[in-house]
Order: structure tokens, then C-alpha cells, then sequence
């Protein structure tokens, strides 16, 4: 903590809150602390999980975390671009988990062709709910809550609930998992190249200036001729498109899909690594890079619970008052008191 | 009844400033018991921030105000409405979605029947809104949902929201009606003034409005301000329309600070609008823009101009008649052509939908025209950097910093970055504003108009709507005079040498 001002009175002339914004406002200047902040928790909780145990930390432990990052991360990437545009994305995991059904089903049949088709697919259903919020107006949560149960449906009705197993060109798909880069699986590696030409598009291209753009302000974009419509489209097509890049990952960890099985359960991990990577929730702020750690952070957290010996009854306890923690860190202020 | 009755409302040297403006100077008015009063006066008179002195929104910096013989000293609405002050605001803030009854009940608040043990209570509501209706002599059903009503009723529940007022017991309520005919018909406008004349039974009333036969025909008393200070306050008996003008306006003729060439012979409109029709606010309106001309509309804001303005940018959509650019008829209008065909448009609301306030300066001035920074596919940030610090430097923006968010900038020197996103491309055809200088200091002023008549000089079509008269007379080179949606007068600056103020106001009102 800093010390208090009252003890070192260096400029009597400014009232106590004075100099207390001002030094706020030169430490905001040196250190943009929503882009520090989700690198800087993860790397904590590395030191912290290393000194009190360091065997988590050996390469294996690093992989495991990569591996479960993987997925959550492509899925938190493409949920950040949505809420980057002020809406949110409650089906990019049901999307996953078809895109994983339908690889496990297609893949012994016609091999790279259905993971080609499959990710063309998931693209053309993240359109459509695009298209049905810019044209319809439904809330984004509404209708991808809707979209969520259809395509929860057909993920149990094309697996039959049970789990498909990729029988055939097997190795296609587990490539992605087996192969690794210094510890880490294919797959996680696919999720930062993902994260990274994300980044460039907002950052460098004008569809990324302009999604950002009605996140920010979505009546000022469209008097400035930013065609709202298509950005919605092409964004919920992002997600859609990542959400399947995600089931690849799940496919491939496991050699299998199934409705129930892993990855079923990535929606609100997915968002808690968003909102953890410093994304604001209420839209026109997000840094896709900085998801990569809010994605490591999350799929750390329960191996750092089993690591520093809590209880098993006591990790969603531990789990949820972190997240809150970390949000709470690494959130800007710079939007004011707009919450939603 | 004593045989003294002190006046409902005294105002003893009001005075009320904004920085360097006076907005109210020195009024003094005494409205008797049961008095209608008629307040009117060009916009920016000072008639809106009297109106807020007298609700209690803002607190005068001089000069006393007595409310029913006893003085009063707002700190709030709340403090208005507790002494007896009832306004109903130019824009209606009723609860669409609730009932009358409700809508009444909550603006009489926690004293009322609202909540027994913390629970509606339906009867004891209905019944108190029915009494207030009755009060005012109206009919309508305290169950009925505002949002079904018609909008003369709903301007009724309005005045009994602000009747519930709560003077002492001997005391009489003032009731503040703000441009309360605006949007209504002419026939609802007849129903409107039945109503407003019963209230003089147990009320005094201010009314304002810019529809100078209304406030003869209903007022007993008119009130005219101009420049903050009340010029005129007579009976309205044997008053006559041009009476009043004189006192709304500087006769003076304006000079012209630019010169005015008339239309050269075979000149082709940028953007030209024909029979142009949108219910309830324009109708069959023809114009055209030339460019290197500023046309300027000019009307009161009931006039229809905003919504024609906003229509020819393709923000909202019209009836009939149609759009021009270049002689060729636009089909399927929308921002996206009107921007592709070379229209910039100024929003009046700038913080709203002129810019994006999170991003700085860079990302507002490029979210339009990019070609000149990009690389391929790649927005290239240093190219954009430049453009973007020459503009800054043009036209002196303060911070001079590109990378800081827009909304942390004072409104001018946001309008400054708004009009360099528009003035940022090479064939900017036409160039449309509403409203530029609102809440401008007279520097920023200046250094706006400097930029509007530079992109006219290069060959721009201006179409302006000024705040006031004066603005349009210092920057346009035609002056067209809308009226309920219509075209009332023209006015061709290059050959009408000079034009009083007044001219145009008569045709306004």
C-alpha cells in the first residue's frame, strides 16, 4: 500500500482527492493497467502455485493446463469479439460440441473434408444468429439462449447420446493434440494463433475498428456509415467459426465426442476467461491476446485449488471468489459507472 | 377570501448567467390569481432557463421570487412542486406502460394513496386521480394505459400530474405549460386551449409558445424576452401580431459578413428534393442545394427541419416525393449510399451519434473515409496518426492529443473532430449540419463557421440549420422558412441586399 498523503504533504495547495487523482492519473499513464493486469494474475498464481508445490509446475503440469486452455480459450476468443460489439454469444459452446459431434461422424467418412465442412458449417450457423439479431433486434442473450437449446438438441439427437469415437483416419484429428510445441499441445498453439490475428484485426484492420465501434457506441457507428448490420453478421460468424475451431480441440484431446463429455461444459468458462482477459461486458473493449491468460488463469485456477490443498467440497467456493477477484483486478474503470 | 390577496408569483430583478452569457437579466413579473400569462420570445431568449428558475432546476444568482406572498428559495423540483409550482416540460416524461391513475399518483408521490403497507393501492389511487381529472374538468379513465391515449389526453394526464401541486390551503397553484401545442393538430390544439382556460378557475398559468395568435387568443397577459431581459409585458388586448414581433427582435438589419453572389446562370443542384412527404412532420417539400452555396432552414422546432434533414442523410425514411443527387433519382435511401455519395451529415446530438466518445480523435476522424491510411488490407496507424494531427492542428484542437478519448474533450473541441471526419475526404458534395454551434463558446463559434464556409469555397453544397436567426443570416446564401412542415418563404441572399430579423420571425410563427 501507499503510504497516505496526509503524512507527506508535498503540494498544500491541491485538497487531498486532488492529489489523490492526480497520482491515480500518472500511474495510469505509466502502466495501462487493463492490458498488464491479466498477464501479471496469471504469472502470481504461477509463483504462487510453484512455491508452495513446485511438481505442478514441471512439464507435464504445463501441458495439462494447455491442453485445458485450449478449448476454453478459442471459445472465450470468440465470445470477447462478441461482447466487443455489445452482445453476447450464449451458443458458441453448444456450437462447439455439434462442430465436435459432427467431425467425430464425418472424419472416418471423407477425412480433412469434414473438418473443413464442419468449421464452414459452424460459420454459416454464428451468420445466422448474426443475421437474426441485426435484422429481428431480439437481445442477443434471448435468441442465443434459444439458439443454444436447438443446437443442444441436435447435438443429442445426431449422437444418439452416445459417445462417437473417431474410428477411422484417427490420426487426423489427434495430430492437433499429440504433436507438441515447447509442452504445449497443438491445439493450444491454435488458439493463440487465433487470438492473434483477432488481435490484428481489431487492432489494424477497419472491420475491426468498426466492430469496436458500435461496441462503443452503436448509434454514433451507424451515423458514421459503418455498415451495424454486416459487422453483427461477420462477428457472430467469428464465433461461430471459433467455437468450432474449439470442437476441433475437443476431438482431438479426446479422439471422441459426445453431448455429455469434455468440452460440454465451456460456456461460462469460456466468459469468465473473457471477462478474466480484461474484456468489459458491456462492449467496445477487449484485447484478444490478453484472453490467452484470462484462458490460462481459468483452466489454472482448479489445479492451483488441488495444488495449495483446499478440500475438494470447498473448490467452487475457491473458484468463484477468485474469479470475482480477478475480475475485479483486471477490469478498467476508464467506462465510469455504466455496469451491466 | 381576504381582501388582500397576495400575487401568485413575483419575480423582484431575476438574474441568471452561464459563464459570460446572461441568460435571465433582470426580470421582474407579477402574475395575479388566476391570471393566464403568455410568455414568448425568439429560442435562446432566456424563456427556458426562467422556466427552470421558476421549477426549482436552477437557482437564480440574483433578484428574489415570491410564491404566493411567501419567498421562495428552490433547492430542488421537489421544493417547486411542494410550494405550488406545476410544470409540464416541452418533452412529456409520462410512463407509457403504466395506468393514469398511476402516472398521477406518482408524481404526487409517497403522501398519497400510492402504497398501503407497502402495497398498491388500486382504489384509493383511481379515486384520487379521478378527483384530480375532475378538478380540471376532463374525461378520462384513470385505469386507461397512457400509452393507448391520444396525444392531446396524454398532454392532459400531463397537466393533471402538475395540477397535484401542493400550495398551502389558501394559496393558488402556478401552473408552467412549456410549448404544450408543439406536435398537436390543429384541432387538438382547439381542445388543448379549452382545457388550459379552465384551469384559470382555481390556478395562474404561464404558457409558452412561439405561435404568436395562440397566446392572444388564450392569454389575458403576454410576456416577450429577448436577450434575457423582458422587453414587453402588456395586456393582450388590442395587441397586435407585429406588436409583439417588435418586441421579439433587433430590428437592425444583419450585415452580411460574406459576400453573396447571386445563383450563376445554369448552375446543377449536388442534391435536390422534390415533393419530399413525411406524416405529421414535412410535406411536399422542394429544394435544392447548390454547390458552393449554404442554404440554411430556418423554423421553430416543431418545423419539420430536423426530420428532412435526417431523411436526405438516410436516417430516417419518408413518405413520398423523392431525393436528387447529381439529377439522378436515389432509390432504397440509406446512410451507407448517402455517405458513398459524397453527404456528411452533423448531428445535433453530437455526443450520441457524431462520435464515438471512447475512441480518440484518430479513430472518430477515420471511421468514415479511410483510403488515405491504408496499406492493403492493414489500417495503418501511423498514416492515420498524420492525417489525424493535421487536422488537429487546423483547426487548434485543445488537448492537441490524437491518442485521447474523445469524450474527455470539451464539446467544442469534440465538434471540431466531428467536422474533420466529414471534411477528410476530397469529394465531399454535400455537407449537412444540425445544429454546429449549439453549446459553443464564441470562439469555437467562429472557428466551426470558418470550416463550414471553407468547404463551401471549395465547392461544397451547405445545407445548415442554424440555432438562431442571426447565425442563418451571418452563413447562408439562401434562407428557407419552414412552418408545420411546409415551406413558408424564401429568402435568395445574393439579391435580397438586406433582411430584418423580424421578416423571418413573422413567417416562422
Amino acid at each position: 500500500m501507499t503510504p497516505s498523503p496526509t503524512n507527506t504533504p508535498t503540494s498544500p495547495d491541491l485538497s487531498r482527492s486532488d492529489r489523490g487523482s492526480a497520482a491515480m492519473k500518472n500511474l495510469r499513464s505509466y502502466v495501462p493497467w487493463h492490458t498488464a493486469a491479466p498477464p501479471m494474475v496469471f504469472l502470481a498464481m504461477l509463483l504462487v502455485v510453484g512455491f508452495f508445490n513446485p511438481n505442478y509446475l514441471g512439464p507435464f503440469g504445463i501441458s495439462i493446463v494447455g491442453a485445458t486452455a485450449a478449448p476454453i480459450l478459442l471459445v472465450a476468443v470468440g465470445q470477447a469479439m462478441v461482447l466487443n460489439i455489445g452482445s453476447i454469444d450464449l451458443s458458441n459452446a453448444a456450437i462447439s460440441m455439434l462442430g465436435a459431434i459432427l467431425m467425430a461422424i464425418l472424419v472416418p467418412l471423407i477425412g480433412p473434408w469434414g473438418i473443413l465442412g464442419v468449421l464452414a458449417l459452424m460459420t454459416v450457423i454464428g451468420a445466422i444468429n448474426g443475421a437474426v439479431l441485426a435484422y429481428t433486434q431480439v437481445p442477443s442473450f434471448a435468441l442465443t439462449l434459444g439458439t443454444l437449446g436447438i443446437l443442444q438438441t441436435a447435438a443429442l439427437v445426431i449422437s444418439d447420446s452416445q459417445t462417437i469415437y473417431v474410428s477411422e483416419n484417427r490420426e487426423m484429428v489427434t495430430v492437433f493434440y499429440n504433436a507438441t510445441l515447447a509442452f504445449m499441445p497443438l491445439t493450444f498453439w491454435i488458439g493463440v494463433l487465433v487470438a492473434l490475428v483477432y488481435w490484428v484485426v481489431l487492432r489494424f484492420t477497419v472491420l475491426g475498428q468498426n466492430m469496436t465501434a458500435v461496441g462503443k457506441n452503436e448509434s454514433g457507428a451507424i451515423m458514421s456509415a459503418v455498415p451495424h448490420r454486416r459487422i453483427k453478421i461477420i462477428t457472430f460468424a467469428i464465433s461461430g467459426f471459433t467455437g468450432a475451431v474449439a470442437g476441433l480441440c475437443i476431438v482431438a484431446q479426446a479422439g471422441s465426442a459426445s453431448a455429455s463429455g469434455i468440452g460440454s461444459n465451456l460456456l461460462l468458462p469460456g466468459i469468465a476467461a473473457a471477462l478474466v482477459g480484461g474484456t468489459s461486458i458491456s462492449g467496445g473493449l477487449t484485447n484478444p491476446l490478453n484472453a490467452i491468460f484470462g484462458a490460462l488463469t481459468v483452466a489454472f485456477v482448479p489445479i492451483a485449488i488441488q495444488a495449495l490443498g483446499f478440500s475438494p467440497e470447498a473448490q467452487s467456493l475457491v473458484y468463484g471468489v477468485f474469479i470475482i477477484l480477478v475480475v475485479a483486478l483486471t477490469t478498467t474503470r476508464a467506462r465510469g459507472l455504466v455496469i451491466k | 377570501m381576504t381582501a388582500f390577496a397576495p400575487p401568485v408569483l413575483k419575480l423582484t430583478n431575476v438574474s441568471r448567467t452561464f459563464g459570460k452569457t446572461k441568460a435571465v437579466s433582470n426580470v421582474s413579473l407579477t402574475i395575479a390569481k388566476g391570471e393566464v400569462i403568455g410568455l414568448t420570445g425568439e429560442n435562446g431568449a432566456g424563456k427556458s432557463t426562467l422556466l427552470k428558475i421558476l421549477a426549482g432546476i436552477e437557482r437564480p444568482d440574483e433578484g428574489t421570487m415570491e410564491i404566493n406572498g411567501k419567498v421562495a428559495n428552490f433547492r430542488s423540483p421537489n421544493d417547486a412542486f411542494r410550494a405550488g409550482v406545476g410544470v409540464v416540460h416541452q418533452e412529456q416524461s409520462l410512463f407509457t406502460n403504466l395506468s393514469v391513475a398511476e402516472n398521477i399518483a406518482y408524481q404526487k408521490g409517497s403522501k398519497t394513496g400510492l402504497s398501503r403497507f407497502g402495497i398498491k393501492n388500486w382504489g384509493q389511487m383511481n379515486a384520487d386521480a379521478a378527483a384530480v381529472l375532475d378538478k380540471i374538468g376532463y374525461k378520462l379513465d384513470p385505469r386507461a394505459r397512457v400509452g393507448d391515449l391520444s396525444f392531446v389526453d396524454r398532454q392532459m394526464v400531463e397537466i393533471a400530474r402538475a395540477v397535484c401541486v401542493e400550495p398551502g390551503e389558501n394559496d393558488t397553484p402556478l401552473i408552467i405549460l412549456d410549448e404544450p401545442t408543439a406536435v398537436l393538430e390543429q384541432a387538438e390544439v382547439d381542445v388543448l386551449e379549452r382545457e388550459i382556460l379552465k384551469l384559470r378557475k382555481f390556478a395562474s398559468v404561464i404558457f409558452v409558445s412561439h405561435r404568436l395568435d395562440e397566446v392572444l387568443r388564450i392569454c389575458d397577459r403576454v410576456v416577450v424576452m429577448r436577450h434575457g431581459v423582458l422587453t414587453s409585458d402588456r395586456s393582450t388586448k388590442g395587441v397586435s401580431r407585429d406588436d409583439l414581433f417588435k418586441a421579439m427582435v433587433d430590428d437592425a438589419p444583419v450585415i452580411a459578413t460574406r459576400a453573396r453572389a447571386p445563383l450563376p446562370e445554369g448552375a446543377k443542384p449536388a442534391i435536390e428534393v422534390r415533393g419530399l412527404t413525411l406524416e405529421g412532420k414535412y410535406k411536399d417539400f422542394s429544394f435544392a442545394a447548390y454547390p458552393g452555396r449554404i442554404t440554411a432552414l430556418v423554423g421553430t422546432n416543431g418545423s419539420g427541419r430536423g426530420a428532412l434533414v435526417r431523411a436526405l442523410f438516410g436516417a430516417e425514411t419518408y413518405d413520398a416525393g423523392s431525393v436528387l443527387i447529381d439529377g439522378q433519382e436515389v432509390s432504397g435511401w440509406s446512410i451507407r449510399k448517402a455517405v458513398a455519395a459524397g453527404i456528411a451529415f452533423v448531428p445535433a446530438e453530437r455526443k450520441v451519434e457524431g462520435m464515438i466518445g471512447g475512441y480518440p480523435g484518430t479513430r472518430n476522424i477515420f471511421l468514415v473515409h479511410q483510403k488515405e491510411a491504408m496499406i492493403g488490407p492493414i489500417l495503418h496507424p501511423g498514416k492515420m496518426a498524420g492525417v489525424a494531427q493535421t487536422w488537429f492542428n487546423k483547426l487548434d484542437v485543445n488537448p492537441n492529443n490524437i491518442h485521447q478519448p474523445l469524450d474527455q474533450f470539451s464539446g467544442g473541441n469534440q465538434q471540431k473532430v466531428v467536422l474533420s471526419k466529414w471534411l477528410n475526404s476530397a469529394d465531399l458534395k454535400v455537407l449537412m449540419l444540425d445544429h454546429p454551434l449549439r453549446g459553443l463558446d464564441v470562439g469555437v463559434c467562429q472557428a466551426v463557421n470558418a470550416q463550414i464556409r471553407q468547404a463551401c469555397a471549395n465547392g461544397t453544397a451547405v445545407i445548415l440549420i442554424p440555432d438562431t436567426i442571426e447565425e442563418a443570416l451571418e452563413m447562408a446564401d439562401e434562407i428557407l422558412v419552414m412552418r408545420d412542415g411546409e415551406i413558408s418563404a424564401r429568402y435568395d441572399l445574393g439579391v435580397a441586399g438586406s433582411l430584418a430579423i423580424k421578416d423571418i420571425v413573422a413567417e416562422m410563427v
